[in-house]
């Protein structure tokens, strides 16, 4: 454990290194740059409202649907974006890896961060919508209370678990390249059984039971309880959600350390 | 310093193939069984490097002396027998292969400077030695991939030279840049050398083999045929490769 954290120190730099590429790269030679990065989320959030509210006229009873859907959108974008990106970032970087000894984790934990930094991005805009329900946005207003102080430790929890399925995802695609296109189909469904612009309630009470299994369910929800609310969400919620991020952390290291000496015989 | 025993290191050339559901129905055709691809990248290598050793290594393409670095560096691990390395490792393997393109010199002096293990603090103090040694201040804030090949791999050698590792493994990059560059450069290391830097060379070029290592490994097809003597097994490769 100790050694652990001694070598995740030793490469934080190179990790920051990483990240601030990503970034540089992403926005190199565009006019606006990194607001792009604020710019993006609110023109989505915008075609969405546009979408959903205005055009399929979704609404869950007694909520302020705005923020229902834009807080199922915002967690699992992040989720899609960065398990994605860490899927591929082992094999991208495949001449370095060949190269220079590096430890090769630097790569997927890196690419959740900086796409974390995009996420903590969109955060104002969402928040924003929040706040604008108090003056007439939407029929419901949210309800900010003390519970909010809460919603860092579920964003945590998110990002954990995405950097366990992002090891698992990037270890697995070296052995079998097959997986980037299994996965943007595995994800596309994933999206429609993950209440994100539906209410659970729509659903029959047996699979509203098996919901209980999905864990982005667990941080959407435990998000949307605290936001639309103003509640702290269920202990049981709590612990799911803990549970999964943890337990897929670990699942994802412990597959890709043992098999990450293998990876160069696969380039 | 540098203990290889019986190391070993096999490859298997049919991995792609194995995979594909392509080659599969082909070879579900054709009758062919699935012969077995592999070969010996490295057999049976043992040797020691001792402290302030200058060790170089030769051999014809592909007789596995960049595998034999790779191993030392711990960027591949063995297929069978073990490896120890006491002290920090700088690998001169491939120049320029932590860049990115698109940043410029200035950004790519940190983010490779990061691969190759340095701290924040210790680039920033040596910022300025390296942008000097390359002799491209002019060129700071320049997209890597508008440089030519030579400016770049300048770069490359200011940033892995900053250094004062204590097992240098060098392969085949002294003759970068211009002939100023290159005479400097081999300064560099000569004086990285004297300061009794440990070192793996590789090269083809006897010359500099002979000016530079104080032992040598003749490699051929992954195995040992001869090692010592720096002038005895430099002639004696030099008569095999030329009497065949």
């Amino acid at each position: 454990m100790k050694n652990i954290f001694s070598n995740f120190k030793k490469y934080w730099f190179l990790m920051k290194q990483l990240m601030s590429r990503d970034f540089k790269v992403k926005y190199k030679r565009s006019v606006l740059g990194v607001l792009w990065s604020l710019l993006n989320p609110i023109l989505m959030m915008a075609v969405m409202a546009i979408v959903f509210s205005q055009m399929f006229k979704f609404k869950v009873e007694g909520i302020n649907y705005l923020v229902y859907l834009m807080t199922g959108i915002i967690l699992f974008n992040y989720f899609s974006l960065a398990s994605n990106m860490a899927m591929t970032s082992v094999v991208e970087n495949f001449t370095l890896i060949n190269k220079i000894y590096i430890p090769k984790y630097v790569f997927p934990i890196s690419k959740c961060l900086s796409v974390g930094i995009d996420f903590l991005l969109t955060l104002i805009p969402w928040f924003g919508i929040i706040i604008l329900s108090y003056f007439g946005l939407g029929e419901h207003t949210c309800t900010i209370t003390i519970n909010y102080l809460f919603l860092p430790y579920i964003f945590i929890c998110l990002i954990l678990f995405t950097m366990g399925i992002g090891l698992l995802l990037s270890c697995v695609s070296v052995f079998l390249r097959d997986m980037f296109h299994i996965y943007s189909i595995l994800i596309t469904i994933w999206n429609y059984l993950t209440p994100v612009f539906y209410s659970v309630e729509i659903l029959p009470k047996k699979l509203q039971f098996l919901m209980n299994f999905n864990p982005l369910y667990q941080f959407i929800n435990a998000t949307r309880t605290i936001v639309l609310y103003g509640q702290m969400p269920s202990l049981e919620n709590i612990i799911a959600l803990t549970a999964f991020a943890f337990g897929m952390l670990f699942i994802g290291s412990a597959v890709f350390k043992s098999k990450q000496d293998r990876f160069i015989y696969y380039i | 310093m540098i203990r290889i025993k019986n190391v070993s290191m096999k490859f298997n050339l049919g991995i792609e193939k194995d995979f594909s559901f392509k080659q599969l129905f082909i070879n579900l055709f054709s009758g062919k069984m699935k012969k077995k691809d592999y070969f010996w990248a490295l057999k049976d290598v043992t040797f020691d490097v001792n402290k302030g050793d200058v060790v170089g290594l030769i051999g014809s393409n592909g007789a596995g002396k960049s595998t034999l670095l790779k191993v030392v560096s711990g960027v591949m691990k063995p297929t069978s027998g073990k490896v120890e390395v006491d002290g920090v490792i700088s690998p001169m393997i491939e120049l320029g292969a932590g860049f990115d393109l698109n940043l410029t010199a200035r950004e790519n002096i940190y983010l490779n400077g990061a691969i190759l293990g340095y701290s924040k603090k210790f680039l920033d103090s040596k910022f300025d030695e390296i942008v000097e040694f390359s002799e491209l201040k002019d060129f700071l804030d320049v997209p890597v991939k508008n440089f030519s090949s030579g400016m770049t791999a300048k770069l490359a050698f200011s940033i892995a030279t900053i250094v004062n590792p204590e097992i240098l493994i060098v392969d085949e990059i002294l003759s970068v840049g211009d002939i100023k560059f290159q005479e400097k450069s081999k300064n560099k290391m000569l004086e990285m050398i004297n300061g009794g830097t440990t070192v793996l060379y590789v090269s083809h070029s006897l010359e500099s083999i002979k000016e530079l290592c104080n032992k040598v490994i003749w490699l051929d097809h992954g195995k040992v045929v001869m090692m010592g003597n720096t002038k005895e097994v430099c002639d004696k490769y030099y008569e095999q490769q030329m009497g065949r």
